[in-house]
C-alpha cells in the first residue's frame, strides 16, 4: 500500500505539470510561384526584372513587403489577418530601368485560429479570389487556397509577360 | 507542420505502461478476476456517493477546474459501476504573453467501472482499475482586445463567442480506496485519457475542455475523492 502510495503521489505531481505547446513554424503567409506555360503545361519560371512589392498601410504611407527581388523564382508575402482584400502593388524593373507597375488584389475569408492561451493570435485564411493589371503580369491564378502554417504549401502561380 | 514530443508526453507515455503493467500484474496475480467469488456475502452491497477534491482545489488554486459528484455501486465488492457528473469552468482573463481570454462552463459526465483486483474482495480496503467513457458539449468564448495588423495597421478584433464544441474521451485508470471509519472512506485514482472525437468549432482548437482538462496536456489526471458509503 505505501508503494502505491508513492506511485500515485509521483503520478500526482507529473500530473501537474504544465508545459507550452505552441507550434514552432507559427508564421502565415502566402507563398508565390513564378510559372509559365510550356505547350499548355504550367512549369517554374525565372523572373529576370528586378522585383519590388508594396502596399499601403492604413495611415496611407506605403510600405515594401519585398525589395529587389532578383532572378526570383519564388516569394513569400504577408496576408492581412482580417481584411477581406488585399492590394499590393509590383513593380518590375528592366536591365534598362524601365518601371511597370501592376495592382493585384487578394480576398479572402480570414478564419481566427486559436492553439492556446499561451500562444498568440493568429489567423488562417481561405483565398477566394485574385486578379490584377496586365502590365507585367500576365496572369495570377490560386494553386492552393487554404493558408495556415504550412510553409511548404504553393497558394499563388503568378506568370509574367515574357517581352518587356 | 510536426510537433517534436515534450518531456511531459514522453513521460505519460512510461507512466501509462507502468500503469499497464500494473494492472496487468495485479489482474495475473488475482483468482478468479473475472468471476464473482461464491461466498455468502450478498450480490448488492450498496452506494457510495463521492466528490473529488482535486477539481475543486485547481478551481480554487487557478483559471479552470471542475466540481464534480460520483454515484457507484457496489456489487458484490468486486464490480463498481458508476457514474460521474460535474461541472467544468474555465475563466482564462487577459494572459499576461498573449492577452488572450478564455471562458467555458459546461456540464460533463462520465460513465463506467471499476473492479476491485484485490484477492481479497471484501477487505476494508481496494485496489481499483477501471475504465470510463466521457462526454460534454461546452461553448467557449475567445476574445482578444483589438491589436493592429503587424503589416498593414488596421485594427485586428480576434475571437469567438458561444462556439459550440464537443468531446468524447475514454479513460483507464488505477486506484485506491481506504476506509477511514464508518461508512467513511477516500480514495485516490491515476488516470490516463485519450479523446476519441472532438469538435473544436470554428477556431480548430479550443483550451480547457469541461472534465478532461487541458487538451494537449491531459492526457494523465488524478482524482482524490471523498466517499460515503449508503
Amino acid at each position: 500500500m505505501r508503494r502505491l502510495l508513492l506511485s500515485l503521489s509521483i503520478t500526482s505531481c507529473l500530473a501537474a505539470c504544465s508545459s507550452i505547446d505552441c507550434p514552432v513554424q507559427n508564421k502565415v503567409s502566402v507563398n508565390y510561384s513564378v510559372c509559365q506555360y510550356d505547350n499548355g503545361k504550367e512549369v517554374a519560371d525565372t523572373l529576370t526584372d528586378t522585383l519590388y512589392i508594396w502596399t499601403r498601410r492604413k495611415d496611407g504611407t506605403d510600405t515594401l513587403l519585398l525589395n529587389r527581388g532578383v532572378n526570383t523564382r519564388s516569394f513569400t508575402l504577408p496576408v492581412s489577418y482580417s481584411h477581406p482584400e488585399d492590394v499590393l502593388i509590383f513593380a518590375t524593373t528592366n536591365t534598362n530601368n524601365d518601371m511597370t507597375l501592376d495592382t493585384v488584389w487578394i480576398n479572402k475569408e480570414d478564419i481566427p485560429h486559436f492553439e492556446s492561451v499561451d500562444c498568440g493570435a493568429r489567423y488562417f485564411h481561405n483565398l477566394t479570389a485574385v486578379r490584377s493589371t496586365h502590365s507585367a503580369i500576365d496572369t495570377i491564378i490560386i494553386n492552393n487556397p487554404s493558408v495556415t502554417y504550412d510553409e511548404t504549401a504553393d497558394h499563388l502561380h503568378i506568370h509574367f509577360k515574357t517581352s518587356r | 507542420m510536426t510537433r517534436q514530443p515534450t518531456i511531459f508526453t514522453s513521460i505519460s507515455r512510461l507512466l501509462v505502461s507502468l500503469l499497464f503493467l500494473a494492472v496487468a500484474t495485479s489482474a495475473a496475480q488475482a483468482q478468479s478476476f473475472w468471476k464473482f467469488q461464491s461466498d455468502s456475502i450478498p450480490f448488492f452491497r450498496g452506494f457510495a456517493v463521492s466528490a473529488d477534491l482535486v477539481g475543486l482545489a485547481q478551481m480554487q488554486l487557478s483559471d479552470y477546474g471542475q466540481y464534480e459528484a460520483a454515484l457507484r455501486l457496489n456489487l458484490h465488492d468486486q464490480y463498481f459501476p458508476i457514474v460521474e457528473v460535474g461541472i467544468g469552468r474555465a475563466n482564462h482573463q487577459k494572459d499576461e504573453v498573449t492577452g488572450i481570454s478564455y471562458k467555458t462552463s459546461a456540464p460533463y459526465f462520465r460513465v463506467g467501472v471499476d473492479v476491485n483486483i484485490m484477492k481479497n474482495k471484501h477487505a476494508p480496503n481496494r485496489i481499483f482499475a477501471g475504465l470510463r467513457y466521457g462526454y460534454t458539449s461546452y461553448k467557449v468564448d475567445v476574445d482578444r482586445e483589438p491589436f493592429p495588423d503587424p503589416t498593414w495597421q488596421w485594427d485586428v478584433f480576434y475571437g469567438v463567442k458561444d462556439e459550440p464544441c464537443s468531446q468524447q474521451w475514454a479513460e483507464i485508470l488505477f486506484g485506491i480506496d481506504a476506509k477511514i471509519m464508518g461508512p467513511l472512506h477516500l480514495g485516490w485514482s491515476a488516470r490516463y485519457r485519450n479523446r476519441l472525437s472532438h469538435k473544436d468549432g470554428r477556431m480548430e482548437k479550443t483550451w480547457y475542455v469541461p472534465g478532461y482538462g487541458i487538451q494537449d496536456t491531459s492526457s494523465l489526471g488524478v482524482t482524490f475523492n471523498v466517499i460515503i458509503d449508503i
